[in-house]
């Protein structure tokens, strides 16, 4: 089994960098997902207090 | 044709006015093969390769250095919006400052050549002749990038950073052959030998003169 | 992420990594010349694969965000730039991994590792270009110049590269065991591993566009949240 190093050194590289890709996809999605939460919860406490009728508001769709 | 003609006329009666950065791109090209003359210290037996290899790092190293200023030069007296906002035809725009790109860098390669025959020991003649078409592609080549390029770079941040980070990659197979042919047309080769990267320079040309001309308009742009 | 098909690409690809996996290690026959290390070989072909296809998918979304404007291309684009250059990092990992056993040497000149070479350079200068800018449109326009330009720069590259090997060869022992596939068994797990890497690609690439939309809507969001609140400020 000469040069096994290498071979085991090759797969496990490719299998930890795919493995930290994906953790550092995950992370950022659940602090995307929390702020696009508290946005969506701003815009709808905003949405009640409408605008003067001189203002079109760019949220009437 | 009204309108890439006027655009060319003003930059190249800008830097001829100005003269300074002529003569500074000069001075640069003249300092990077100083460097590499202690760098590689030629021998007789290599000064085709190293002369062809000193020629192409001055044209790519000092023709970015030329890009850059011309674009921030522009981006900061608000001539390029004035000229984005204006009618003409951004291909039109494009090929104008590509012309003037490519009448500078090819000042400063005529004088470079006059270098390498000094540093690298080479003969006045039918070798030296013979470096004019790989050079002239090599040059129209890197100035059709850079324009596009240097359009780019200078609406960011360390853009005089990221040009270099852009250009060299994208530029690398006209290196190749373009040191090829100039290393071959120094070596006594006819013209003939170098065939193939001249045509690979060729095509290189043709390649990003047509994507600068389609392009450009996309990254003047503001809106 | 918790949708179908997403649960359905990343079942595959589990399933076709590990029979891969199998494959490799226990079923195909060693090569004859070189030994286990040249196992290598069938993980790094793929990921060569995937680095090119998502170079070419940058470019295609570059065309069309510049022909549509619309963000979801240049969202794709990212995301596809981003996947390449793992790949495209672990192509050269592995190449190196297997050229100092076989070679002696962790590195070479030979045209395919220089091409890919020049591809890693092609893909980081797209990726500082979008670090060094600010998250706009006019990044976005950028990106897909830079993509368009790079992805009709590699066939250049590849011929100028090849030419340029063949006048000059860097490695006296040619590259076996890629042309040479002796064994049936061997193309058989290569292209198993391919369509795992593939399942791999399609899996990640949309795990993390998806991950761009989101921003994108909440960049748009925040946008309107700000328009609201000044307007209803300007009381």
């Amino acid at each position: 089994m000469e040069h096994f190093d290498y071979l085991f050194a090759a797969y496990s590289i490719i299998f930890v960098v795919i493995f930290a890709y994906v953790a550092f996809i995950w992370r950022r999605q659940a602090r995307l997902e929390t702020e696009l939460h508290a946005m969506e919860e701003r815009l709808q406490n905003l949405k009640p207090v409408s605008p003067s009728p001189g203002v079109k508001s760019a949220v009437e769709n | 044709m009204g309108a890439f003609a006027a655009v060319l006329r003003k930059d190249l009666r800008l830097e001829i006015r100005s003269g300074q950065s002529t003569i500074a791109l000069f001075a640069l090209s003249l300092l990077i093969m100083v460097v590499l003359v202690f760098a590689l210290n030629p021998q007789p037996i290599d000064r085709a390769r190293d002369a062809a290899a000193a020629l192409w790092v001055a044209l790519v190293f000092g023709g970015m250095l030329g890009a850059t200023r011309s674009m921030i030069a522009e981006n900061e007296n608000g001539c390029m919006r004035a000229l984005t906002l204006s009618p003409i035809d951004p291909a039109a725009l494009y090929g104008a400052k590509l012309a003037a790109a490519f009448a500078f860098m090819a000042i400063v390669e005529i004088a470079a050549v006059g270098l390498i025959t000094l540093f690298f020991n080479l003969d006045f003649g039918a070798d030296l002749a013979r470096l004019a078409p790989s050079l002239m592609f090599g040059t129209l080549g890197f100035a059709a990038l850079a324009t596009l390029l240097a359009a780019i770079s200078s609406r960011t941040r360390a853009g005089d950073l990221l040009l270099p980070i852009l250009a060299i990659p994208l530029f690398i197979p006209a290196i190749i052959a373009g040191v090829k042919a100039s290393e071959a047309a120094l070596s006594g080769f006819p013209l003939a030998a170098a065939s193939q990267w001249l045509g690979i320079l060729a095509a290189f040309d043709v390649l990003f003169i047509t994507l600068g001309a389609l392009l450009f308009e996309h990254v003047i742009r503001e809106d | 992420m918790k949708n179908k098909i997403g649960t359905a690409l990343g079942l595959m690809t589990l399933g076709l990594m590990l029979v891969s996996l199998f494959m490799v290690f226990e079923w195909v026959p060693t090569e004859a010349d070189q030994g286990i290390v040249q196992r290598i070989f069938y993980f790094h072909v793929p990921c060569a694969w995937v680095a090119f296809a998502a170079f070419g998918i940058v470019a295609i979304a570059g065309v069309f965000y510049l022909w549509l404007k619309d963000q979801i291309w240049d969202d794709l684009g990212y995301a596809a730039a981003e996947i390449g250059m793992v790949f495209c990092t672990l192509v050269l990992v592995t190449g190196s991994l297997w050229a100092k056993p076989i070679w002696g040497t962790w590195w070479t000149w030979d045209s395919r590792l220089t091409t890919t070479f020049i591809l890693w350079l092609l893909y980081g200068g797209y990726l500082m270009l979008r670090a060094m800018a600010d998250d706009t449109e006019e990044v976005a326009r950028f990106g897909a110049v830079i993509g368009i330009a790079a992805a009709l720069d590699v066939p250049v590259v590849i011929l100028s590269v090849r030419l340029w090997r063949t006048i000059h060869p860097a490695v006296l022992i040619t590259r076996s065991g890629e042309h040479g596939l002796e064994d049936p068994r061997m193309v058989i797990t290569l292209l198993v591993a391919l369509a795992a890497f593939t399942a791999l690609f399609g899996w990640l690439l949309r795990l993390r566009f998806q991950q761009l939309r989101t921003r994108t809507r909440l960049t748009i969001l925040r946008r309107e949240v700000a328009l609201i609140e000044a307007a209803v400020g300007d009381y």
